[in-house]
Formats: C-alpha cells, structure tokens, sequence
C-alpha cells in the first residue's frame, strides 16, 4: 500500500513537471538566430551539423504545436547548440585556408628574394 | 480500479520518458571525458571560458539528474549540450590559434615584400647603371648615326652567318639594355671586306646582321625593334691592304636610336 501511493506520488510528481512546462518561444527565436547567423558566415547543407539544426528546428516546431512544449525545448536547445558548433567550425575552416594561402605567398615570396642576384 | 489505472499509466509514462539508463550513463561518460580533455587544455580556456564554463554546468546539471528515476532523457539531453559547448570551445581555441598565427605570419609578408620591392628596385637601377656603363664602354658616338656598337668578326666563322656562341655575352647585354630602355630601337648593319664576288658580300653581310637581329628576338626582344641592313664592301674602317684592316672592316654594326626611339639617319 505504501509502495502504491509512493508510486503515485512520484507519477504525479513527473507528470505535473512535463505538463507546467512553458511554451519555449524564447528558446525557439534563439535557435532561428543561431541557424541564420551559421548560413550567415558561410555554412550550408554541407555541414553535418547545420543540418542536424534545421531538422531539430523543424521538429521543435512541430512539438510547439503539438504542445508538447518540453520536447520543443530540449530539441530546440540541441539545434542551437548545433548551429553555434556549425558557425564556429565554418569559422575555423575559413581561416584554415587563410593559413594556407598567407603560406603559399610568404614562400613565393622567399623564393623569389632568393633567386636574385 | 480507478487506482489501478492510475498506477499504471504513471508506470507507462515513467517508461516513456525513461531511455535505457545504460545509454545515459555512456553518454554522461563521454560528455564527461570530453569536458575533461577540453578543460585541461589552457589554449581552450584562454580562447573560450564561457563555454568551457558552460559545458561544465551542463554536465553537472546531466550527472545530478543522473541520480534520479526516470530522468534519463534529461541526462542525455545535459550530456548532449555539454560535449557541443565542449566542441564549440575547441572550435574557438582552433580558430583563436589560426587567427594568431594569420597575423604573425601577415607581418612576415608585408616584410618580405617589401624587402622584394626594394631587391628589385636596386636590382633595376644598379643594372641600368652597370649596363650603360658597359655599353658606353663598348659603343662609340659617330656623329649623326648616335651610338653605336661594333661586333668584331671573331664572331663569325670566314664565310659563314651563323654567330659564334662566344657572341651570347654581348647579346646578352644587348638584349637586357634594350629591356631596361623599351623605348630605344636599332638598327643592326652588316659589312665585309672588299675580298671575293661583291655581291656575295652583300648578301653574307646582310645574313649576319640578321643573325644578331635573330638572337636578340629569341632572347625575347620585339622584331618591330630591330632595323637590318646589308652593306657588303661599303664603308670600310679601315685600309683593305692588310689582313689586320680586312679582319676591322669585316664587323656587324648595332645603332641606338635615342631615348625616344628616333634612329640616326641610314647610309
């Protein structure tokens, strides 16, 4: 009987934390920022990540409507953090191939200080 | 009854929200040691704090839920957040250390060109300089025809037009003089002595004008620049009696126009 009503309880317990759950609209308008600033700087269907994002987002919105508004926040919140990791990879990859053609300059140069008489 | 019924959909629901609790403790072990490795590296912390921070709260918050029933998607879910901020972090420690490195080495190549500009600039006035210098040397000025150079016949074979390799050095120095001077043309004049068919000297000077003027466009100067003219026994320098005064009068001639490409006027 005490087993019973403990199980209660806690079921209750659960149940009344899913259900008073607000509707994540903040969550949601960061996570659009996030995706539009990592398209903004260069990433595009090719990033792993940005597509994890856009499919979070598309699902976060669906459960909004659904109101099942603790999935939409959990989902929301990966998708931005996706798309913050698909910004700053984009980022690193950019300035990965500045490296390299500073690289390539500072030899052409070199070479061609050293070829003079 | 209506107990029962209570009871049981609370179990259905505690079993939806719960994953297997093996996938939330493997996950909060991955999220955990990737935090570590991230933590312990002092690039990653000096290039992003706050989400090194962030991915440490993250896990805390995955390992303190991890303690309760029926939390096991939420562990997840922290676990998930912290190895991304974990990721982002060493994305911005990456970036930080290029970023670092592209100004370092942006400094190195302003430096080195201009040390190039300034190679090359010395490069083209000390050449200019030494070369007119060595023409000068080489060159004589007579009057209305402006400056010119002899070339001896030592560099052609007695019969022959086809110059000699010992040649290349002056047409070497030709060819950068008239390079460095893009405006300056000339004329290049052939002469015999006054031995053999005169006709035939005609025509064998004529070839060996056109033999330097042949060498000085392979080394890359403008055809349009070049003047040729066959003389044959005219003009000699010097008296035909002698051998020595055959040889001086058997030469190839090179006229320079002046600055402005004007060439003294032809025999």
């Amino acid at each position: 009987m005490i087993r019973f009503s403990f199980c209660v309880v806690v079921a209750l317990v659960v149940l009344s934390g899913c259900a008073s759950d607000p509707a994540p609209s903040e969550q949601l308008r960061l996570t659009e920022q996030a995706i539009s600033q990592a398209r903004a700087v260069g990433a595009d269907e090719q990033s792993t990540e940005l597509n994890l994002a856009d499919d979070k987002l598309a699902q976060a919105q669906a459960a909004m409507l659904d109101e099942a508004h603790k999935d939409a926040r959990v989902l929301a919140e990966q998708a931005e953090l996706d798309a913050r990791l698909a910004e700053a990879r984009v980022l690193t990859e950019k300035s990965q191939e500045q490296l390299l053609e500073l690289n390539n300059r500072i030899n052409r140069l070199r070479q061609q200080l050293g070829e003079l008489p | 009854m209506s107990r029962l019924v209570v009871v049981s959909a609370a179990l259905l629901f505690l079993a939806g929200c719960a994953g297997s609790s093996g996938q939330s403790a493997e996950a909060l072990n991955a999220a955990n040691q990737r935090f570590q490795s991230v933590k312990e590296n002092p690039d990653v912390l000096r290039s992003a704090p706050k989400d090194v921070i962030r991915a440490g709260e993250s896990l805390a918050r995955a390992d303190r839920l991890s303690s309760y029933w029926g939390s096991e998607d939420d562990v997840v879910h922290y676990a998930y957040l912290s190895q991304r901020y974990s990721d982002i972090a060493e994305e911005h420690s990456a970036l930080m250390l290029n970023e670092e490195r592209i100004a370092k080495l942006e400094l190195e190549r302003q430096r080195l060109q201009l040390a190039l500009r300034e190679a090359k600039l010395l490069g083209v006035q000390e050449q200019s300089a030494w070369l007119e210098e060595q023409l000068v040397s080489l060159t004589r000025n007579e009057g209305g025809r402006g400056l010119v150079i002899t070339l001896g016949d030592m560099l052609f074979d007695a019969g022959r037009a086809e110059l000699k390799t010992s040649a290349n050095r002056t047409a070497l120095k030709l060819v950068q003089f008239l390079q460095l001077n893009p405006r300056r043309v000339i004329r290049i004049e052939g002469y015999t002595d006054n031995r053999g068919d005169a006709a035939e000297n005609l025509k064998l000077s004529r070839e060996r004008a056109q033999a330097v003027a042949d060498v000085l466009i392979d080394l890359g100067i403008d055809a349009g620049r070049i003047e040729v003219q066959g003389h044959g026994e005219d003009f000699p320098v010097a008296e035909n009696a002698s051998s020595q005064g055959r040889a001086q009068n058997r030469r190839v001639e090179v006229v320079f126009s002046d600055e402005q490409g004007r060439l003294g006027s032809t025999r």
